[in-house]
């Protein structure tokens, strides 16, 4: 199983170049059974990482481009009249599926952003009075460019809270770049790549993320977190119940990456940007990439006992 | 955002300030000159309207012209700024023009602060029971207010900074009790201001003409209450002596306070009584006790007539400790004293002769014409009334002959003055008799109303024994007091004791002696903690030795080490106890620094410290990862054993860089 996982982080480190902590991350998230959003500027790979993982994972996935006249029925799908049958029929829409890539998700209005938000909290999709199921497992991996783009509209803090992770992904380091812009064309590699793993094969990952032993020291420095970032004047508000369960089972996935069955602090600090950097407001704004800094001064400032 | 100190202040803010402020200067308003009080209520009227309309508040150069309009109008009224009065005034006066200046967070501090002096200063005037619990009030009010100013957001509840505030109140109740009881003590008051105007103290005086006492007998003030270490005396021995009243010019007896010779030896024929009074300011100096007294307060002088003087004018509440002998017997009688015990003034009637002349024709002894004397006040029509009729130029003989009617200091004054025509040594005494028990609190309070008169002689063999005619003419004037509130105000009425008590009669007159009680409790344990109690207290503690300036380095170090061992609990329940795992873990960091320099961050896990270590010592590499290991697995997996415990503690141990 531990030869699934390296293989796993081994060939998606050999499309990303240079980001094996981000796509450990995007792995733990998804072993977590956790939503994923990725933000950053157009162009750094956030497609390529949702694609990637989509193929690696061997899920059946589609992809979702929001644009601002995107409807909520093109997402979850429409009743249509069959005349042969002579009713309705619902035709379901690209959610449908194992892993939906919700791209730019920030571009369309609310109204088609709370479609899908509510399914991905509801695990169900309801048209004309009848609920269908969405597939097991079920993924959503969005991506936004940053809110002071042009034509976005921001996920409220509701919203973001229903993804377990927010990664940035960031400029390549240069000896990474060298190697992209020399290298063959991601896309082709893309086509290349071979799932690593199938489906048994993830839910039993994922039913052993849950199996992680949790030693009572780890919850008291959990709670020692939430309390501080509760406490501390320099958070607008506290970290939630929900952030501290999101942060407890991302840092259980990311053991279980690290091919332990223990949950280490080290475990927990490695998910706690991710994971609470979209949960956390500054007290006083101080503009962009705050959620980074507020939670190394929510890490640095909570001592390990 | 603006600073926290420069936050404006919400219209709710300003409300409540300018409502408690006004509270807390209400008591203060009746003190100062009016026309301080009308401009505090001009300028707070005037801010009460300015709230929410910003631009009504007066600019930088307006408040300074009606700062110094009120610096003027206090240095008018007070043109040497000095004493309590003027200080109140400027206080007062400066309170009203900070309301002017009230704009943002950091104003509430300060008016806070003020309003907490403000209620201090009100003690210098009074301190009443309700004065405290008045300020009381105030201050949790205020110190919520403050708590609610301090926070980001508004508290969820309402009431939740009142909460705080009272808890804080509450906590801080040892400590003031401590202070209270080992601050050291002055024998006078630290500030001697409270003093009561004298126009304003009634009580026995040292001059008795007719109808003095009916007067004060229509008082419910309270003169003095009487705390008793064993049981309380029984009415008829309840006479308070205080003036001793020798010379008169037939219509008024003046008492004598210049002769300063001590008393002689009173033989005590029974165990004394021993009590503790809380006077009242009274006129005089006169403290009073129950005749005889034989203990007496330091700083008094038992005088050769058993007057019992303070050395001091009596102007604010005092306590004393007394011991007296309800059956005594006195010395001889000096040649002076009987000269001036026999002198009768002018007036003297020859009726008055001849009646005394009938008593001494039948033979018989000093006494035998004492009791006569009694006979004939009994079995002649005389009557006791609170509105005797008014007497010409020769009182007495007018009053035995003609009129009748009288009250005790008539009784008193026609006796004395018979006994003297008859040749028996004889003076009046002034003060109170009877008083009536608080069932509440068990303690004795005696009125303006219970003031009374009587006489006293001396008789061969016996020395000076009371003789108090109006036993003979009213004798349950003795065993029930006057209820002053129920005297009929009709001319002449006569006095009506047994009383029907209705319903809310009787409630009302428990509730009175509530209150009495109440405030019996306040003068006796809190404002009658002097100088002398507590070197008492402390002597029963042991701790004699601690008086003045020691006592207070005592108390500084007391205070200061309790607020160590408290600072010292708090530290210790924040840094709870660490888990035994981790401190041994930590002596392992120890170690790791001290042979090799590596410090761990406080919130360093140990594999990343582990990973530091090792890059920069690969040679640490296999004990280092060895002993982490160890930790993690005890600490954070499930491999917490004893003899793991001690695995680690040896591997550490044995751990040298």
């Amino acid at each position: 199983m531990e030869n699934a996982i390296d293989r796993l982080i081994r060939e998606a480190s050999r499309i990303i170049l240079g980001k094996e902590h981000t796509v450990r991350l995007a792995i733990a998230c998804l072993l977590a059974r956790g939503h994923l959003l990725v933000e950053d500027l157009p162009g750094v790979g956030k497609t390529t990482l949702a694609h990637l993982l989509a193929q690696l994972l061997g899920l059946h996935y589609q992809r979702i481009q929001f644009t601002s006249d995107l409807l909520p029925a093109d997402i979850i799908g429409n009743s249509v009249y069959d005349r042969e049958e002579g009713s309705f029929s619902f035709h379901p829409g690209p959610v449908f599926s194992q892993l939906v890539l919700a791209d730019e998700i920030n571009r369309a209005t609310p109204k088609a952003q709370s479609a899908l938000l509510e399914a991905m909290e509801e695990q169900q999709v309801t048209v004309d009075g009848t609920s269908y199921p969405l597939p097991t497992p079920f993924f959503v991996i969005a991506t936004q460019n940053p809110a002071h783009q042009i034509g976005t509209f921001p996920l409220p803090e509701s919203q973001l809270d229903r993804f377990l992770m927010r990664l940035q992904l960031g400029y390549p380091d240069a000896r990474s770049e060298r190697l992209l812009l020399a290298g063959e064309d991601r896309r082709e590699l893309l086509r290349q790549v071979e799932p690593c793993l199938d489906l048994q094969q993830l839910q039993a990952l994922q039913a052993q993320v849950n199996k992680v032993h949790v030693a009572d020291a780890i919850l008291d420095y959990c709670q020692e977190l939430l309390s501080f970032s509760r406490s501390s004047p320099r958070f607008n508000h506290g970290l939630s119940p929900r952030a501290g369960l999101a942060l407890l089972r991302s840092a259980k996935a990311w053991a279980l990456l690290s091919g332990r069955f223990q949950l280490i602090p080290e475990d927990v600090q490695a998910v706690l940007p991710a994971t609470v950097g979209h949960r956390l407001h500054s007290s006083s704004d101080t503009g962009t990439d705050e959620g980074a800094a507020l939670a190394r001064f929510l890490l640095e400032s909570v001592a390990i006992t | 955002m603006a600073p926290a100190a420069r936050m404006p202040l919400s219209r709710v803010q300003q409300y409540t300030l300018l409502a408690l402020l006004t509270l807390t200067a209400l008591p203060h308003l009746l003190n100062v000159e009016i026309r301080v009080s009308l401009l505090f209520l001009l300028l707070a009227g005037y801010r009460f309207v300015a709230v929410g309309r910003g631009r009504l508040l007066p600019g930088k150069l307006i408040l300074f012209l009606i700062t110094m309009g009120a610096l003027g109008n206090v240095l008018l009224l007070y043109p040497i700024l000095f004493g309590k009065d003027a200080g109140v005034a400027l206080l007062v006066s400066m309170l009203a023009l900070k309301l002017m200046e009230m704009r943002v967070k950091r104003d509430v501090h300060i008016l806070v602060f003020i309003g907490y002096f403000m209620l201090i200063t009100q003690f210098l005037y009074r301190e009443d029971t309700w004065l405290v619990v008045y300020a009381l009030m105030m201050v949790i009010a205020l110190t919520a207010t403050l708590i609610e100013s301090n926070r980001i957001h508004p508290s969820a509840h309402p009431l939740g900074a009142l909460k705080v505030s009272l808890w804080m109140l509450a906590q801080s109740l040892p400590l003031m009790i401590m202070l209270f009881i080992f601050f050291p003590r002055f024998s006078s008051p630290l500030w001697n201001l409270v003093e009561q105007k004298h126009s304003a103290v009634t009580g026995v005086t040292g001059n008795i003409s007719p109808g003095s006492i009916s007067r004060l007998s229509r008082s419910s003030a309270v003169a003095f209450r009487v705390d008793f270490t064993q049981q309380i005396p029984p009415p008829s021995q309840r006479y308070w002596r205080g003036p001793v009243f020798s010379s008169s010019d037939g219509k008024n007896w003046e008492a004598d306070e210049a002769d300063e010779l001590p008393a002689g030896v009173i033989k005590g024929l029974n165990p004394p009584i021993i009590y503790s009074v809380t006077l009242e300011p009274t006129p005089g100096r006169w403290l009073y006790a129950l005749e005889l007294p034989v203990e007496i307060p330091a700083d008094a002088q038992l005088r050769s007539d058993y007057q019992l003087l303070r050395n001091t004018p009596i102007r604010r509440r005092i306590r004393y400790d007394v011991s007296s002998v309800t059956d005594y017997q006195t010395g001889t009688l000096s040649e002076e004293v009987r000269t001036k015990s026999l002198l009768l003034p002018p007036g003297i009637s020859p009726r008055m002769l001849d009646l005394v002349d009938s008593w001494q024709q039948r033979n018989g002894s000093d006494s035998d014409v004492v009791l006569r004397a009694l006979d004939y006040f009994r079995e002649q029509p005389f009557f006791y009334t609170l509105y005797p009729p008014p007497l010409g130029e020769s009182p007495a003989d007018q009053f035995l002959f003609e009129t009748r009617r009288g009250f005790c200091e008539h009784y008193a004054t026609s006796f004395t003055l018979l006994m003297r025509i008859a040749g028996i040594p004889a003076r009046m005494v002034g003060g109170y008799q009877g008083g009536q028990v608080n069932p509440l609190g068990n303690y004795l309070i005696v009125r303006q109303s219970d003031a009374h008169a009587w006489s006293e002689v001396w008789l061969q063999g016996r020395g000076w024994q009371r003789v108090d005619p109006t036993v003979a003419v009213a004798p349950e004037r003795i065993e029930q007091a006057i209820d002053p509130t129920l005297i009929n105000d009709v001319i002449g009425a006569p006095v009506l004791f047994n009383l029907e008590e209705g319903t809310l009669y009787s409630v009302l007159k428990k509730l009175r002696w509530g209150v009495d009680a109440l405030n019996a409790s306040w003068h006796r344990w809190v404002l009658g903690y002097s100088k002398e109690r507590q070197l008492y207290l402390m002597q029963l503690l042991h701790l004699g030795a601690l008086h003045g300036q020691k006592l207070a380095f005592a108390m500084i170090a007391a205070t200061g080490l309790s607020l160590l061992l408290l600072t010292l609990t708090l530290l210790y329940r924040v840094r709870s106890k660490p888990d035994p795992v981790y401190s041994t873990y930590l002596d392992f960091c120890r170690r790791v620094q001290r042979f090799r320099g590596v410090v761990r961050m406080a919130h360093e896990g140990p594999l990343d410290f582990a990973e530091r270590v090792t890059s920069k010592f690969p040679e640490l590499h296999a004990s280092v990862a060895a002993i982490t290991g160890l930790y993690i697995a005890i600490r954070y997996g499930r491999q917490d054993s004893k003899s793991n415990r001690r695995r680690l503690k040896r591997m550490i141990r044995s751990f040298h860089g």
